[in-house]
């Protein structure tokens, strides 16, 4: 700046440049981001009661296994998924409904008979039949379903 | 701000490279020389939107047309971007030529800007290039059509024609390998040929310097000086 208080031209044109590439560089970086991160701000956590299954096929004291096909809906894509999940309970009554999959990292665990344990193949996870861990990694218990019966159906929800 | 400046240019010399760019002596212009630097902003935009797209978009037939609606339809902004893409594609062939007129019609092809405008030309093609197979993209029925009769066109000339319609296909039929090599052309390569043609082109720009207007009555002029 030649004068104190004076602002030449070029000084004007640099900070309008500056200003106007500003304005148009943020045009492109806030949609952007929100395109980027759309897809991810979507929680798809179902609440509709998804049906497992009779509660007649419950062991008493031992998880049992329910397979059940629901669909889902990931970008433009509907493809049916398979959900495990091992259904306990002590009394005929009172149900438990867990989730098959690891709560370390996402591996899916398995009810072994004989040693009346979860285990998970990944690193090593054992939980009790009641989901609760024994040993291993995981820094929580499995996963537990909302469960409810209506005329000996099991029915589940996640949230 | 300064010093940070200063600690850089004495470590790798920025000053020099934005003076010689951005500081450096033009004849008097007018808006017509705007028209380059337009499209050079039109093939950032293309370039940004481009990549974006590509993190949504799959370029095969059974998720093409879906994977643009949902970009549309679905995405926040999906929209937007598609539609700068979309509607900048056509900005950028008008100013294209718009800027190529400008060339011709002030002479600046003339020496010793020769290769300037060569790489010009094949700046050009690129572009159209780039419109020809970005068509095919979303898939839809005028894409399929438009990409039917443009490869047919293709195939015309005789002797080599129907061998050259069964490589820009990819086949006798326009088909998923079609899609998938238009895919990769538009987005591999030809930005890497724009790319590198564009900066060629603007080092002779600023090598050369821009030709000033053309005058008239340059026989009066001269007997004046």
């Amino acid at each position: 700046m030649s004068d104190e208080n004076e602002i030449t031209r070029r000084d004007f044109m640099g900070v309008s440049i500056l200003v106007m590439g500003s304005v148009i560089g943020l045009g492109f970086l806030i949609p952007a981001i929100a395109y980027i991160i759309g897809p991810a701000l979507q929680r798809k956590e179902s609440q509709e009661w998804i049906r497992l299954g009779s509660t007649s096929k419950v062991e008493t004291g031992v998880p049992t296994l329910f397979k059940v096909k629901i669909e889902e809906q990931t970008g433009w894509i509907v493809n049916e998924e398979e959900l495990s999940v091992y259904v306990l309970t002590d009394n005929g009554r009172d149900y438990i409904a867990m989730t098959n999959i690891c709560s370390h990292l996402g591996c899916r665990v398995r009810w072994i008979a004989d040693e009346n344990k979860f285990f998970c193949p990944c690193h090593n996870a054992i939980f009790d039949e009641r989901g609760l861990v024994v040993s291993g990694p995981p820094p929580k218990p499995l996963f537990r379903y909302n469960v409810k019966v209506e005329e000996d159906q099991l029915f589940i929800k996640e949230g | 701000m300064t010093s940070l400046g200063n600690w850089l240019d004495e470590r790798v010399g920025w000053r020099q490279v934005w003076e010689t760019i951005f500081l450096r002596k033009v004849p008097k212009i007018n808006w017509f020389y705007a028209l380059g630097s337009a499209s050079l902003f039109l093939a950032l935009n293309q370039g940004i939107t481009g990549i974006l797209l590509t993190i949504y978009y799959v370029p095969t037939p059974d998720h093409a047309y879906d994977s643009v609606q949902f970009i549309t339809t679905q995405l926040p902004a999906g929209w937007l971007i598609r539609g700068l893409h979309h509607w900048g594609a056509s900005a950028m062939v008008i100013v294209v030529v718009l800027h190529m007129i400008r060339v011709i019609l002030y002479g600046a092809y003339k020496y010793p800007r020769e290769v300037t405008w060569f790489t010009g030309v094949l700046l050009l093609l690129i572009v159209v290039g780039f419109g020809f197979t970005g068509y095919l993209l979303p898939w839809d029925q005028k894409a399929f059509w438009a990409t039917t009769v443009g490869t047919l066109i293709a195939g015309t000339p005789p002797w080599i024609g129907d061998w050259v319609l069964r490589v820009i296909r990819g086949g006798q039929d326009l088909s998923a390998i079609t899609l998938a090599r238009f895919f990769g052309v538009h987005v591999w390569v030809l930005p890497a040929a724009l790319s590198i043609l564009i900066a060629v082109h603007l080092y002779l720009v600023v090598k050369i310097g821009i030709s000033a207007i053309p005058k008239r009555e340059r026989k009066d002029n001269e007997r004046e000086g």
